[in-house]
């Protein structure tokens, strides 16, 4: 299954979608890789497809919800939005992401000395 | 809760397949056209951009193969192609579909339906707490002939006294022969007399058995005795069934045949004991005398609850002890009186144990002889279908994947096969109720719970493991195309034949037991069982004692009924006896015959009390002397008639009439009773028992309550009944009739469980029989179409027909006569372990076994003839047309 790539990279990769999707509201997914991939400039190197396997596991775990809709340039497409229960799921992840990346970058620090 | 979430979401998926991939497909157009747009903004031209997207995208086919997996549950995903290729197999082949399914319905079915019976008899816990702990203990007497007798209420009560092993020890009374030995009790007050079973038994019963009431109390021991004793427990049936379930009888005083009670408990719904039909419980109200001084009468049932840690043969050491002890003080009654300790559901289960073990293995036989019978079905269709699983193979499926998809589509069957079996066996519950209502223990309660269901499921998973690993691991091996006919299919005949010859051995054991039985039944049904059981009925009545209380009230009321029954019209003859035949209670006691030593004496002389009339209603046969009659009474010397089995063991054949006997041993000194007649002996307690040594007293002399009156009529038998009820009512309004039956109902009842072992063991075994046949004769039919056009080109080159046919039925033959030495040599093993089933037929009875051959040869050649007969008639020319 999907499950054998790296834990982290895909809790990333959720966590991301999960934080773009609370701060622009419903997106697509083309419009969700683009984003991704404007913020990290361009140092995340997606293959867009992937996003896919994510959308899908947010989906099953119910932290989002899809329906079809119109895009910018009236092309049918699929939006995705944050639930409640994502929201909620965000904020406890991000807490722990900051918390965890505050310990690692004081661990690199400590080992520099 | 999100685990759940998703496994949800996944299981949804199974069943939106077509329509989520379609989703999703659009989602990924729709993102292609989007990021080419973007690709063409930024300057590619059109085809390089749509090309760049798909890269940058990733491969669809990938990406949505990898979201069926993320989507779904890809094991069951598997099953499901399995499941459905396997049904689509099966459609293709919808004979052999049908012949399997049947099969194992029939095999689950009949496993179902005994496993049914077992539980309900020796697997189903009793209902008291720590069943295990509580054993039943009874009499032995090498003298007297007992292995487990009831006991004397003095020995009960010493034994209760001095052991070490037991928490305590209850009793029970055993006054009746029919149903668990409760007696026959009249509620009135609530409309019209209500017979009741009614049981007594000391009041510590309830604690030693760990049963808690519904309502109300259970007994105190204190209330064992007379003056304490006017308070009865109520079944829940009796409890439903009588006061509608009304929680406040509880406390209310009862009228039980003249008799007042304090109802003071109502048992739960599943509570017994011992039997079923017990529907009230009352305390025995014994005299504390009885408990010391009564030896020699035994009516109790006695069981106890054992210590913890103390197991059953460290308690039967003690009760040794106590026995011996017993012994030494009371050599008068205690002589070679020892104790026997039997788990308490051993012992009820202790008469139809034999059978139903008898049962189980013949249909585990039976169920392996299914199994078998599919197995053998799936080689031949495995033949047939090498050709298909070759080309699997070699486009690439994996062995073990096709084993998995041979071994579904077992499974699939199987759990056809299992859900209709189930269906059968509760179809057939009605009849196997009837069937088993006389030969089944009266606590038994057959039911279709979860426990037997559970068990059809379990040989429903079993069979394909039994029936579809072999055939499926062979064909899986066929691997090269060209492979039609030869290696393979030579592999998997010699598999089939092998099979048929172990199905052949196996129904061949089912088969001789099946005659074995069925020749036990037959002679058991040719023994006479003394009287004429056809047109008459008996019934008993039981007179309360407070509304008759003395001798000459309840003599004159029983010698109205039967003046009242013989003025009826059509009647042809009636009497009344203390112990009706075949019902296999009596009062038992010793006897000395006259002019003997004076320490010889013989024991268990079986008393009955009987009118005048009742020989003549029986039609029992005299032999020698006169009957009883009407001169017969109490200030006339006491006279008996005897029958022939005492004439013949007290006296040797010698002429009896004029002899004298008295009831005791001579240092009693009892009166000298004159033998007046000798009557045929009438079976007492089964057909396959010798009759013993019994006397008939007249009830002017020897009066006993209840009696059970015979009615000879031209009648049929519901007008005689009604003939019945009307005599007797016309005597007293408020006395029931109990125990009706006719008397030919009274002998098949007394067969009901040979009868029940022998219909469903010839049922296995009749099955078996022709399952093998039909395994024989496809095997041969296969042979036969396969080889059409080698035996086409025989016939044209001139093989004669007859040659031909010999060779197809040789071959068929041989598997049978195999198998059927093989199953002689096991069933001459296996047999010897129902010797105590049968009866008037050794286990290795010749006959039998003779049948048995006979019935497996003409099978075998009927199920070989019928394709022999097609290997004759193949036409050379199409034959040869068909290459």
């Amino acid at each position: 299954m999907g499950d054998a790539k790296s834990e982290v990279l895909q809790g990333t990769l959720d966590l991301m979608v999960l934080q773009t999707l609370e701060a622009m509201g419903p997106q697509h997914g083309y419009g969700l890789a683009r984003r991704i991939e404007q913020v990290s400039e361009d140092a995340l190197q997606l293959n867009q497809g992937t996003i896919y396997a994510a959308l899908l596991r947010l989906q099953q775990r119910r932290w989002i919800a899809a329906s079809w809709g119109t895009s910018d340039n009236n092309r049918r497409a699929k939006f995705y939005a944050i639930t409640k229960a994502g929201r909620r799921q965000l904020a406890a992840e991000a807490e722990n992401w900051t918390r965890i990346a505050g310990v690692i970058s004081r661990l690199l620090r400590l080992s520099e000395r | 809760m999100t685990r759940l979430f998703v496994l949800a979401s996944r299981v949804r998926a199974l069943f939106a397949r077509g329509r989520q991939d379609e989703d999703f497909a659009r989602e990924l157009d729709v993102h292609l056209e989007m990021l080419a747009d973007d690709y063409v903004r930024r300057g590619y031209p059109r085809a390089e951009a749509v090309r760049a997207a798909r890269i940058a995208l990733g491969g669809s086919m990938q990406l949505t193969e990898d979201r069926r997996e993320q989507r779904g549950l890809p094991w069951l995903d598997t099953t499901l192609q399995d499941l459905r290729y396997g049904v689509r197999a099966l459609r293709r082949n919808p004979v052999y579909a049908l012949v399997a399914i049947a099969t194992l319905a029939i095999g689950i079915g009949a496993g179902t339906t005994v496993f049914s019976l077992t539980r309900a008899v020796l697997l189903r816990p009793l209902p008291y707490a720590a069943p295990d702990r509580l054993v039943r203990i009874f009499e032995t007497n090498p003298l007297k002939n007992w292995a487990r007798n009831i006991a004397a209420p003095a020995n009960y009560a010493d034994w209760r006294r001095q052991n070490a092993v037991f928490t305590d020890i209850a009793a029970y009374e055993q006054f009746d022969s029919t149903g668990s030995g409760a007696s026959d009790v009249f509620l009135t007050g609530f409309g019209e007399p209500q017979p009741l079973k009614a049981l007594g038994v000391t009041g510590n019963l309830f604690s030693v058995l760990g049963a808690r009431p519904l309502l109300g109390r259970v007994f105190t021991d204190e209330e064992t005795y007379a003056g304490h004793s006017r308070v009865a427990i109520l079944s829940y049936g009796a409890w439903q069934s009588i006061f509608g379930g009304d929680p406040s009888v509880v406390g209310r005083a009862v009228a039980l045949s003249g008799r007042r009670v304090d109802v003071v408990g109502v048992m739960p719904r599943d509570f017994f004991f011992p039997g079923r039909d017990v529907q009230v419980w009352l305390t025995v109200g014994y005299d504390p005398s009885i408990f010391v001084k009564s030896r020699r009468p035994h009516w109790l049932g006695v069981v106890a609850r054992l210590k913890p840690g103390v197991t059953l043969a460290q308690a039967q050491q003690d009760m040794n002890t106590v026995a011996r002890g017993l012994e030494r003080t009371y050599p008068d009654t205690n002589t070679q009186m020892g104790v026997r300790l039997e788990n308490l559901h051993d012992s009820f289960a202790y008469a139809p144990r034999p059978a139903l073990l008898m049962l189980s293995a013949a249909v585990a036989l039976f169920f392996l002889i299914v199994c078998a019978n599919v197995a053998n079905l799936q080689l031949g269709r495995a033949a047939a279908r090498a050709r298909e699983i070759a080309v699997r193979r070699a486009l690439g499926a994996a062995r073990g994947r096709l084993v998995r998809q041979l071994f579904t589509e077992s499974l699939l069957i199987s759990s056809a096969g299992g859900a209709v079996g189930i269906a059968v066996a509760f179809a057939a519950r009605a009849a196997l109720l009837r069937l088993s209502a006389s030969a089944l223990p009266l606590f038994a309660d057959v039911q279709f719970d979860t426990p037997v269901l559970m068990f059809a499921a379990a040989l429903t998973l079993a069979a394909p493991v039994l029936f579809g690993v072999i055939p499926a691991l062979q064909s899986s091996t066929a691997d090269r195309l060209q492979e039609r006919s030869d290696a393979g299919s030579r592999e998997s005949r010699a598999t089939s034949t092998l099979l048929i010859a172990g199905e052949v051995a196996l129904s061949v054991v089912l088969v001789a037991a099946a005659i074995l039985l069925a020749r036990s039944l037959l002679r058991l049904r040719a023994v006479d069982p003394g009287f004429d059981p056809d047109g008459a009925v008996a019934f008993t009545v039981t007179l309360p004692s407070a509304r008759y209380p003395d001798a000459q009230t309840r003599l004159n009321a029983f010698e109205e009924i039967e003046r009242r029954l013989r003025a009826e019209p059509a009647v042809e003859a009636v009497g009344a006896t203390s112990t009706l035949a075949l019902r296999g209670f009596t009062w038992t006691g010793d006897a000395t015959v006259e002019g003997r030593a004076a320490t010889d004496y013989e024991r268990e002389l079986r008393h009955n009390s009987v009118t005048p009339g009742y020989f003549a209603a029986m039609r029992i046969r005299l032999i020698a002397g006169r009957l009883l009659d009407e001169r017969d009474t109490t200030d006339r010397p006491p006279v008996a008639v005897v029958n022939e089995s005492l004439a013949r063991t007290y006296f040797h054949g010698a002429d009896v009439v004029g002899r004298r006997i008295t009831y005791g041993r001579p240092q009693d000194h009892s009166p000298w009773v004159t033998i007046v007649g000798v009557v045929a002996d009438e079976q007492q307690d089964a057909l396959d028992k010798a009759a013993q040594p019994a006397v008939y007293s007249s009830i002017r002399q020897q009066l006993q309550n209840p009696m059970t009156f015979v009615v000879r009529s031209t009648l049929d038998e519901g007008a005689m009944i009604a003939a019945a009820r009307r005599a007797v009512h016309a005597v007293d309004p408020d006395v029931a009739l109990t125990a009706m039956t006719s008397l030919r109902q009274l002998v098949d009842d007394s067969l009901g469980d040979h009868r029940l072992q022998t219909a469903l063991l010839a049922s296995f075994a009749g099955l078996a029989l022709f399952l093998a046949a039909l395994g024989v004769y496809g095997v041969l039919a296969y042979f036969v179409s396969q080889r059409s056009r080698e035996l086409g080109i025989r016939l044209a080159l001139g093989a004669k027909p007859r040659a031909l046919f010999a060779m197809v039925v040789r071959q068929g033959m041989q598997p049978v006569l195999v198998g059927g030495a093989v199953g002689l040599i096991a069933a001459v093993g296996l047999t010897r372990l129902m010797a105590t089933l049968l009866f008037g037929v050794g286990p290795l009875d010749p006959v039998s076994y003779a049948s048995t051959v006979g019935a497996l040869v003409t099978t075998g050649l009927i199920a070989s003839a019928l394709p022999a007969r097609r290997a004759t008639r193949v036409d050379p020319m199409t034959a040869l047309r068909d290459e």
